[in-house]
């Protein structure tokens, strides 16, 4: 008996080592995963642009979200602002100038800045799933499936956007969600073409060669391969495309075809143009969205390069 | 005439990153007295591709350069910038090492000619005619026709092309050309054409040659002298024959034993190499009757713009358990087109035949899943066979998980790893492909397809792109697979020696059709078909200058 029991424990001492060892390999590939992340932000904190950028982002972002913490929704009611003068330009009682209907500015920016980068963000995450299905199935799948898909995306590069999005934002009900379906139906066909000349270039790979005779299937070599692969670029896209985003917002709202009922960026710059700020020298009313506009899409540039840079090293000193 | 000296030349590389500075060269000295052949041989990372472009002064300006590189008497330093371009190309021109890279796609080779001309116009060649006459003149001198003049490099051959670059490099008539690797992606039988025309253009016209290779063979077939660099370091030098036949220096001896003799009988199923692989089994396994792979009557056809090519025309193949045949020929005999069909990665034409272990080869998806875990193959370039985002331990189970084997998944990857004798194990699985050397990837690659278990292993060309000392290394790493686990491997090459190294059968390819199959020991000893027989006479030997005295 004294004999069975060693012999007995050392085959399962063995299966709880190799148990061990199993969560090893998994946990091999997170830990240098982690490590690859660590690296990255390491490059991307030494570039001083893009900390910056990353800076202003985070601002805008924190104001948008505690907008009612910091200024009440009544501060926006025109009925509530009777005794505000109007036209205030900026003091320390009105710091950056007051409206046509004695609203201060500054809460204006402050709500606008929830639909504006909202809006930005949102059509920019739709943009992106399209595009980059797409561009994979465009680049992966030849033959009759990818020639139909590669039409499909020149349809939608050959339209003119804005147009599009005129029309759409017009047809479809007014509404925050109706600009996003807008602005994210009109802008993924250039990433669909950049996803799948990259898709190209891997898949004349050999190492997607290897993973074919090792028998994988389209699923395989589609999630395991081409979708790491493509990920950087389409990240960074994706930032540069935000500030786009965000104008087409502004551009869509200036021509009065955003949702009225809320505030944004582009609906302070209609109200401005509405009664003649920029002539009538109300400077503050138009320069004050103006320049949030310009600080949100260049923040959101100068992050989106950073970011290329890290992925293409090559771009570097450029 | 123009003599080349380099006096205790040293080259450092400064660097910023980490590695700090890195001296490519140090404290060389070699003569390349007029008309003079000399070979320079060393492995990848030598510094011998850095050394001969200092000669032209070539190498990018984070280098520095001590002691004195010397051509035609005046220091290359003291030359100022028109005085060296006339020196480039008119004095001393450079064939480049991949002929592929080194001409432009988008124009006519002819055109990319005259351009050598153009910059460098003399009497002869003054005119726009002249220079298209001189052009058409140089390309008769390498063996081409006229009409390829107005061809883009696509059109042409590795061997077209090579010859296109040599042509350039005679342009202007200079008096000392630098081969770098002119023959390395070339099959025996360019190569041993392209180096006979060097070869004999040097005779004539009493140019002299400074060639740099891996390939000892290669270097002592044309040059007099031959250098041998390490690290930097020049290791031994002298006349090729001596250098070559009767070496003094291990590392030299280590490098020409590295090359097979064929006919040599000690290195008959005996890979030469300082660390063979491990036989383990008492009673190693030994090539059998019992039929694993077949194909019969195999036909594969393309559409090309010419119409319909047949790239493998019936061809009939059986291979046996616990086999390697080796199937050999030039580049375009059709070898990966019927490697790709055995696996069923290639449509085949209909009358073909293929049996795996008996029954057809299946072709709907999943069924060829399964027959994929039999047999695995192994790709040309095996830096390009990993993903390079992916660590060693993602690259091997990869095929596990494409599988769906999951049980003992960390204990399967380490055992194919220690089956590629990449060990210990465990310490590789976290690198990425760039951390590792050319024969540690090409052990990686070959752990992923041991991870299935398969037991038909195809390789194409798995130590073409390896270095002379890895190859031994992986040809001995498949012998043992053979002796330890009963492997059946189907390797690709256009090298004979390879064959001769572990192979127990041969197939002779040419134009898709297999003209000489059987034993090794017969076939190579006493060849039957021309074609087997000229690919024979083509493998460069060392010693003897055999191209320059036949030429």
């Amino acid at each position: 008996m004294s004999n069975t029991n060693p012999s007995a424990s050392t085959p399962s001492g063995s299966a709880a080592e190799a148990n061990a060892r199993v969560i090893d390999g998994t946990r091999l590939v997170r830990d240098r995963r982690l490590n690859n992340v660590k690296k990255n932000w390491s490059l991307f904190r030494s570039d001083i642009a893009a900390m910056l950028g990353a800076i202003v982002l985070v601002f805008f972002i924190l104001i948008a979200i505690f907008a009612p913490l910091i200024a009440p929704a009544s501060m926006l009611d025109v009925t509530q602002q009777l005794d505000v003068p109007r036209y205030a330009p900026p003091s320390l009682a009105h710091p950056l100038g007051t409206d046509d209907l004695g609203r201060e500015l500054w809460v204006r920016i402050l709500w606008g800045a929830r639909v504006s980068i909202l809006v930005g963000v949102a059509a920019t995450v739709m943009s992106m799933v399209i595009g980059t299905v797409m561009g994979l199935a465009a680049g992966h799948f030849s033959g009759l499936f990818g020639a139909v898909v590669m039409r499909i995306i020149d349809f939608f590069i050959v339209l003119p956007s804005l147009l599009l999005a005129i029309v759409l934002s017009s047809v479809l009900e007014r509404g925050v969600f109706t600009i996003v379906v807008a602005i994210g139906l009109t802008s993924w066909a250039s990433t669909a073409r950049i996803v799948r000349s990259q898709t190209l270039s891997v898949e004349s790979r050999l190492y997607i060669e290897r993973a074919r005779i090792l028998g994988a299937g389209h699923r395989h070599i589609l999630f395991k391969h081409m979708l790491p692969a493509v990920m950087p670029l389409v990240l960074a896209n994706t930032t540069l495309t935000v500030g786009s985003a965000i104008i087409a917002e502004s551009t869509l709202s200036f021509l009065g075809l955003g949702d009225t009922s809320k505030e944004s960026w582009g609906t302070i710059l209609k109200n401005s143009m509405d009664i003649s700020a920029a002539t009538s020298g109300y400077w503050w009313y138009v320069l004050t969205p103006g320049i949030a506009i310009v600080l949100v899409v260049l923040a959101f540039t100068m992050v989106g390069r950073a970011l290329e840079a890290i992925i293409n090293p090559a771009l570097r000193n450029r | 005439m123009t003599e080349l000296s380099f006096a205790n030349v040293s080259i450092t590389y400064r660097s910023a990153s980490t590695r700090g500075d890195v001296t490519a060269v140090s404290d060389i000295s070699l003569d390349l007295p007029t008309g003079a052949t000399l070979g320079i041989a060393g492995e990848s990372g030598s510094g011998k591709s850095t050394l001969i472009m200092s000669a032209l002064r070539l190498l990018p300006k984070s280098t520095t350069i001590d002691g004195q590189v010397r051509l035609g008497g005046k220091d290359i330093r003291d030359l100022s910038f028109g005085e060296i371009r006339a020196v480039r190309w008119a004095q001393a021109s450079i064939v480049f090492q991949g002929a592929l890279h080194s001409l432009n796609p988008v124009r006519e080779v002819g055109g990319q000619i005259i351009e050598a001309l153009e910059h460098h116009a003399k009497d002869a060649w003054m005119t726009p005619a002249k220079r298209r006459d001189r052009m058409f003149e140089l390309l008769e001198e390498v063996d081409l026709d006229q009409s390829k003049a107005v061809s883009y490099p696509h059109e042409l051959s590795g061997g077209q092309k090579q010859r296109i670059m040599i042509a350039m490099a005679l342009a202007c008539e200079p008096d000392i050309i630098i081969a770098d690797e002119p023959t390395t992606a070339l099959d025996v039988i360019v190569q041993k054409q392209i180096l006979e025309g060097m070869a004999r253009l040097v005779g004539e016209r009493g140019i002299s040659l400074l060639m740099i290779s891996h390939d000892l063979a290669v270097l002592s077939a044309v040059c007099e002298n031959l250098a041998i660099m390490r690290h930097g370091k020049l290791v031994e030098y002298g006349p090729s024959d001596q250098v070559c036949l009767a070496p003094e220096e291990d590392y030299t001896k280590q490098l020409a034993n590295a090359f097979p003799q064929i006919g040599d009988a000690e290195s008959r199923m005996n890979p030469r190499t300082l660390k063979p692989a491990e036989v383990r089994r008492a009673q190693p396994y030994e090539m059998t009757d019992e039929v694993v792979l077949e194909a019969k009557n195999l036909s594969v056809s393309f559409d090309t713009r010419q119409g319909r090519e047949r790239a493998v025309r019936g061809v009939d193949l059986a291979l046996h358990k616990a086999e390697i045949l080796a199937v050999v020929g030039q580049s375009g005999s059709g070898k990966t087109t019927l490697a790709r069909s055995l696996l069923g990665l290639q449509e085949v034409d209909a009358g073909s035949q293929l049996d795996f272990a008996g029954t057809a080869l299946p072709r709907k998806a999943k069924a060829l899943r399964a027959f994929r875990r039999q047999v695995q193959m192994i790709l040309q370039d095996p830096s390009g066979s990993l993903n390079p985002k992916r660590s060693v331990y993602e690259a091997v189970v990869e095929g596990l998980r494409v599988q769906k084997i999951t049980d003992d998944e960390y204990a399967r990857v380490i055992g194919a790893l220690e089956a590629a004798e990449l060990t210990p194990a465990a310490d590789y699985l976290e690198s990425i492909p760039q951390e590792l050397s050319g024969g540690q990837r090409q052990r990686v690659v070959i752990a992923g397809a041991l991870a299935l278990d398969p037991q038909v292993l195809i390789a194409d060309e798995p130590v073409a792109s390896l270095d002379a000392s890895v190859r031994g290394e992986i040809l001995s790493l498949f012998l043992a697979l053979k002796k330890n686990l009963g492997m059946s491997a189907l390797i690709i090459t256009h090298d004979l020696g390879l064959a001769w190294n572990i192979a127990d059968t041969v197939a002779v390819m040419k134009k898709g059709e297999i003209v000489e199959y059987g034993d090794v020991d017969t076939v190579l000893s006493d060849p039957q078909h021309a074609y087997t027989q000229e690919l024979l006479a083509a493998v460069p030997r060392l010693g003897s200058q055999s191209l320059v005295n036949n030429g």
